[in-house]
């Protein structure tokens, strides 16, 4: 152990560098070199590719304009999901007459998953952005409202009582200790939300768009242009991970003051 | 004591009464703007009755989209449980070996982390593109959004085993495989679970996905194919299909799961 415990973070590195570059290796050398190479791009004809489109448009745009279109649709369903779960998630958590009323709606309409929804909603809504932004609203809806609902559930009764004692109004109570002590599950819930938006966004677009990330690889795919569709999944990975890391930023510095030893 | 259970069941009572009128009136609502007031055209929202309508008439009749209801869900359970089912067979003991071994967790995770932030959909055009659109292409695409959560789940259980349990371990002589079978699996347990549920999750949404892209049978093809027939009394018997197939699957796992994971559960 003591051998390791040294240079622990530079072995890490190293090895981190060396399976990235083994990686990238043996792809480039399977494309060359075998039968793959036929139907499956290397890596340097896919990072020239990545590198052009930023600056030559596929299909209408380049990908600054797929990029706005994906994030703009994203950001407005998750909003307004997020705004309305927390409100429907807390009103469930706290009133048993909300949790009552509410419930059973919710526990038939949440198993459906939100890609299931697509046909339906395009019928309702044509294939304009409404259509898009009602489905990341679905999928991310759920999982704000469930995680408010627990959240705001499992508040500390003792805490609650302990206010009341001491006459607090009701209206603090709520401001005071239930929403706060819900904070970090509702946080947990919005993270999990804005995956699963920005999972929809893709399956919206690959079913009915004509812009944004999913549609180039469906375009990608329709053209049996493997290159584009892998420039789009670099793309979509690289755009995940940032939207995760800005949730996880944010939470940090929001419930600071409750960071759950994990 | 009694007469605070007895207002608890009262309680209880009340609630439950709320909760079933709650859903009449969701469905009379629903039924009065469909059926009476047509709000929106039928091809748009059916009334509820006509919704049961189809589901009867969709459990012996083919069309229009090929194929009876239940000729779909057996489809789309042969898809899912293919792809599920490898991805977690391979995804949990790879994520077990990350853990225990060293120099696989230094080797591999870089390469897991590089391919993790891509969202399964976005996998499907180009497994379509190298398995062409039958069972082995959509089975791949399952098995990619089984196989990470397995992997993420199973690895976070066996990295919260107590270092103090393996020195307990140790000391009485136990050898590092017998450690990794008696001590560090039994804790993940409950963690490996929780990737089962998720992946199961996962590769239920994927299925849809997938089978709305590129097939020719299955619940999200029937629903995909009805929505360009305009007839959404069929769609709406698929989507309710679909969630209730969800639901009994992560029923499922719940009953597994209380029968394979020893111990309490940790609040």
């Amino acid at each position: 152990m003591k051998k390791h415990f040294v240079g622990e973070k530079a072995e890490k590195t190293v090895y981190a560098i060396l399976a990235i570059a083994t990686f990238f290796l043996a792809w480039a050398f399977i494309t060359t070199f075998t039968a793959a190479g036929e139907t499956t791009p290397g890596p340097v004809e896919v990072l020239k590719l990545l590198v052009d489109s930023f600056f030559e448009p596929i299909g209408r745009f380049t990908l600054y304009g797929h990029l706005y279109y994906s994030i703009r649709r994203v950001l407005v369903g998750y909003v307004v999901a997020a705004v309305l779960g927390i409100i429907v998630g807390i009103a469930m958590g706290t009133s048993r007459y909300a949790e009552a009323i509410i419930k059973p709606i919710f526990e038939l309409i949440r198993p459906i998953p939100p890609i299931a929804w697509i046909p339906l909603v395009i019928l309702w809504f044509g294939v304009g952005e409404l259509p898009k932004y009602a489905i990341i609203f679905i999928g991310s809806f759920t999982n704000v409202t469930l995680n408010a609902y627990t959240g705001a559930q499992r508040v500390d009764p003792t805490l609650i009582g302990c206010a009341k004692m001491l006459g607090t109004s009701d209206r603090d109570i709520f401001l005071r200790v239930v929403l706060p002590s819900s904070l970090p599950q509702i946080f947990a819930g919005m993270q999990v939300a804005l995956s699963t938006a920005w999972m929809a966004v893709l399956a919206a677009e690959m079913i009915g768009a004509q812009e944004g990330c999913g549609w180039i690889i469906l375009r990608g795919s329709d053209t049996t242009n493997i290159p584009l569709v892998l420039v789009g999944m670099v793309v979509i990975g690289v755009v995940g991970l940032l939207l995760a890391t800005i949730m996880r930023m944010a939470e940090r510095r929001l419930c600071s003051w409750n960071r759950m030893d994990v | 004591m009694t007469e605070l259970e007895k207002k608890k069941q009262k309680d209880k009572r009340k609630f439950a009464l709320i909760s079933v009128c709650s859903l009449c009136i969701f469905f009379t609502v629903w039924y009065i703007a469909t059926a009476v007031m047509h709000l929106m055209p039928d091809y748009c929202l059916p009334s509820p009755v006509q919704v049961l309508e189809a589901f009867i008439y969709k459990l012996g009749n083919k069309a229009p989209d090929g194929g009876t209801l239940f000729q779909h869900i057996v489809a789309s359970l042969k898809v899912a449980l293919s792809g599920y089912v490898l991805g977690a067979v391979i995804g949990i003991p790879l994520g077990i070996c990350m853990a225990w071994f060293r120099r696989i967790d230094l080797f591999v995770t870089p390469l897991f982390d590089l391919v993790r932030p891509v969202p399964t959909i976005a996998w499907i055009p180009l497994m379509i593109l190298w398995f062409g659109i039958g069972l082995g292409a959509k089975a791949a695409i399952i098995f990619v959004s089984a196989f990470i959560p397995c992997v993420i789940n199973s690895y976070a259980g066996i990295k919260q085993t107590k270092p103090v349990h393996l020195w307990v371990a140790q000391t009485f002589g136990a050898s590092r495989t017998k450690m990794l079978f008696t001590v560090a699996i039994p804790t993940a347990m409950p963690l490996i679970f929780t990737g089962l549920r998720i992946s199961l999750q996962a590769a239920w949404t994927t299925l849809c996905a997938a089978e709305m892209l590129a097939a020719n049978k299955g619940l999200g093809y029937m629903i995909q194919l009805n929505r360009s027939l305009a007839r959404a009394d069929l769609i709406i018997v698929g989507m309710l299909t679909i969630g209730f197939i969800g639901t009994i699957f992560s029923a499922g796992l719940g009953k597994l799961e209380s029968k394979m994971v020893k111990g309490g559960k940790k609040g």
